[in-house]
């Protein structure tokens, strides 16, 4: 029997419904996909009931209140009997290409735990000059780096709109919470490759408090209807936009049309950096942390590594460190195997072009998986930061010393976004000053690189305060204060994923 | 009619929070101590500090800090922000997310006791005050 799925979301008192074409669409598996053919006066009468909304609900709740909500909604959530949840769990990995593992135990136990109310953020701004060197900021360190010239102030935005991208899920969601801290109504764009997730969690806000959720609306189509994107635009106070480069090139032109400010998120790269001190003998647990945050969500993400560099000196070799990488890659995908949007083609193309350098003699050495399910590459042939085919395909590459790499990176310092560290704490501070300086905003801990904390600024700004205010200042995290503390508490959580999983598979092999 | 801020303020404020039942009942959780920092602007010349001890919906001491008294929270702000808390035309919390107030200690906590926030705020709400200037 086919499950039909809603992808749109608004207040259902608003009477469109019945004005509405939708359409339906098959993907496959007894799924079809419901949404509006959305028209210009449809978007009006749902802004203006945003903003009634807004109006007379939203600004009348304390904010104890919305954090309550916003607690209540993610307990649903965590709970793997959670109607909603299954349904995402049915409907996702055919909507995503993700796999059910990857979405459930990555994704819903882990992902979206950041949106528990004991997670949120509780400022909006700080002061950058209280946070001229690395400073305690919730259980990390932040500093601000660049004078504060501020471009845009608005501190009770009334409308905020958000164009989410389609390649990690949840964004939608995160963009629905944090607008209710900042007392604004809501409107998102959800991709086309995934417009799901945003309209079931809007569906949950409902069961908890309808009149909250109907400060929101979740509005489905595709980028090449510019009219309905145009009007969205025109009558937002800000726009908050993740993407890439068709869709920045696309809304800078809106946000200088309509003068609405662009928050906007765009393609960037991330990579990780072991420190000889840990190639001892926790290198093994190194490399199981480090393939966890290349499995995950199979590397799609603007924060998934693209690259390692792996310090000389150490007990284990760089060249030793991808053996024990390939042996993890393995581990980690029998636990949370890749979906069917898998990527096999940049698998063989990275196989096949570095299989011939290996033959050529170049300082190179390819660690394949047997079905070409991941690949790990020790390359020595070239210092310079290559991108990645993704889908789990990661270069090792040796350093002499871990402060060369802010010099490797520079040339790409702007779009450079997480640093996946184990590096100690005494040479952790001049590390993450040295790569703040080129252009990274986050410093995490390996294996948690996709698992942004909330308090930490994304791409350089704070996701709160970039909602009310855009300044020059760019920001950088450290997720840690301990990094010992936090690699052992993160290797306990790799292998609660990932053992636990194989343990019920019955593949799971004991490590020495 | 009580001075804002003084030592009479703060002495009430114990007071009124130990008869709040809808606070006690809110923070019968909480353990922690906080410094309420009111630094000068407006009518205030000089930075006003409190230290409030809060145990388990009890408000064990409360005075006016003295110099270095350290507490597990430090919420701060100027004097103009407070008198819009007290006035009731501003929410701390909201404050906090506009850069109007900092608030250093462990933010988990206070998102826990929310509710318990709101509480002493209204009781600081209750207060009839003067204001300096």
């Amino acid at each position: 029997m086919t499950k039909t799925i809603d992808c749109y979301f608004w207040n259902p008192d608003l009477g469109i419904d019945d004005t509405l074409e939708f359409t339906y669409e098959d993907i496959g598996n007894d799924i079809e996909l419901k949404k509006p053919v959305l028209t210009i006066q449809a978007l009006e009468k749902i802004l203006e009931d945003l903003k009634k909304t807004r109006k007379e609900y939203l600004l009348s709740l304390d904010i104890p209140d919305v954090i309550d909500k916003i607690g209540r909604v993610a307990s649903l959530w965590m709970d793997p009997g959670y109607k909603g949840r299954k349904t995402a769990l049915d409907v996702l990995p055919t909507v995503t290409g993700f796999s059910p593992e990857m979405l459930e135990y990555w994704g819903f136990d882990y992902f979206l735990s950041t949106m528990r109310k004991e997670n949120l953020p509780l400022f909006g701004k700080l002061h950058p000059h209280e946070y001229r060197e690395f400073s305690k900021l919730s259980d990390g360190l932040v500093k601000a780096y660049g004078i504060s010239t501020i471009i845009h102030s608005k501190f009770q935005p009334e409308i905020i709109g958000h164009v989410c991208a389609g390649n990690i899920l949840g964004i939608a969601a995160f963009e629905m919470i944090m607008d209710k801290l900042v007392d604004a109504a809501t409107w998102v764009k959800v991709p086309s490759e995934e417009p799901v997730f945003g309209a079931l969690y809007a569906k949950s806000i409902e069961e908890v408090d309808p009149r909250f959720a109907y400060s929101i609306a979740v509005l489905p189509f595709g980028s090449d209807q510019k009219s309905l994107q145009e009007f969205l635009f025109s009558k937002s106070d800000i726009v908050r936009a993740t993407g890439g480069e068709l869709t920045r090139k696309s809304l800078t032109e809106l946000s200088e049309k309509y003068g609405v400010p662009l928050a906007g998120h765009w393609h960037k790269f991330s990579f990780i950096t072991i420190a000889k001190e840990y190639l001892d003998s926790r290198a093994r647990g190194i490399a199981e942390l480090a393939s966890l945050d290349i499995c995950a969500w199979d590397q799609q993400g603007c924060f998934s590594p693209q690259e390692i560099f792996v310090e000389l000196g150490g007990e284990v070799s760089p060249l030793d460190f991808a053996q024990l990488l390939a042996e993890e890659m393995e581990t980690t995908t029998r636990a949370l195997p890749k979906g069917t949007n898998s990527g096999k083609i940049q698998v063989l193309d990275g196989y096949y072009q570095y299989l011939t350098k290996e033959m050529m003699g170049e300082p190179v050495k390819i660690f394949p998986s047997k079905d070409h399910q991941w690949l790990v590459i020790y390359d020595q042939s070239t210092m310079n930061f290559d991108p990645s085919p993704l889908f789990r395909v990661i270069r090792v590459k040796p350093v002499a010393d871990i402060m060369e790499i802010p010099k490797i990176v520079k040339p790409i310092g702007r779009f450079l976004q997480t640093v996946g560290v184990a590096i100690p704490d005494t040479r952790l501070i001049p590390f993450a000053d040295a790569m703040g300086k080129v252009g990274a905003s986050n410093i995490r801990t390996v294996s948690s690189m996709t698992l942004q904390k909330s308090w930490e600024p994304w791409d350089g700004r704070f996701p709160l305060h970039e909602l009310m205010e855009h300044d020059t200042v760019h920001w950088v995290s450290i997720d840690t204060r301990n990094i010992d503390n936090e690699l052992q508490f993160a290797l306990k959580r790799k292998r609660s994923i990932v053992d636990e999983r194989l343990k019920r598979n019955g593949t799971w092999e004991k490590k020495e | 009619m009580v001075r804002f801020p003084s030592e009479e303020w703060i002495a009430l404020f114990k007071e009124e929070l130990n008869k709040n039942a809808a606070y006690k009942e809110a923070a019968k959780d909480w353990e922690g101590d906080f410094l309420f920092v009111i630094t000068p602007d407006e009518g205030l010349k000089k930075e006003t500090v409190f230290y409030v001890d809060l145990w388990h919906g009890i408000c064990r001491e409360a005075h006016l800090a003295k110099h270095n008294e350290k507490a597990a929270f430090v919420f701060k702000g100027p004097y103009s922000n407070w008198k819009k808390v007290i006035n009731n035309e501003l929410d701390p919390l909201r404050g906090l997310i506009r850069g109007m107030f900092t608030i250093d200690g462990d933010s988990k906590i206070i998102l826990d006791q929310a509710k318990a926030a709101q509480e002493l705020v209204n009781t600081a709400r209750k207060i009839s005050v003067d204001f300096e200037g």
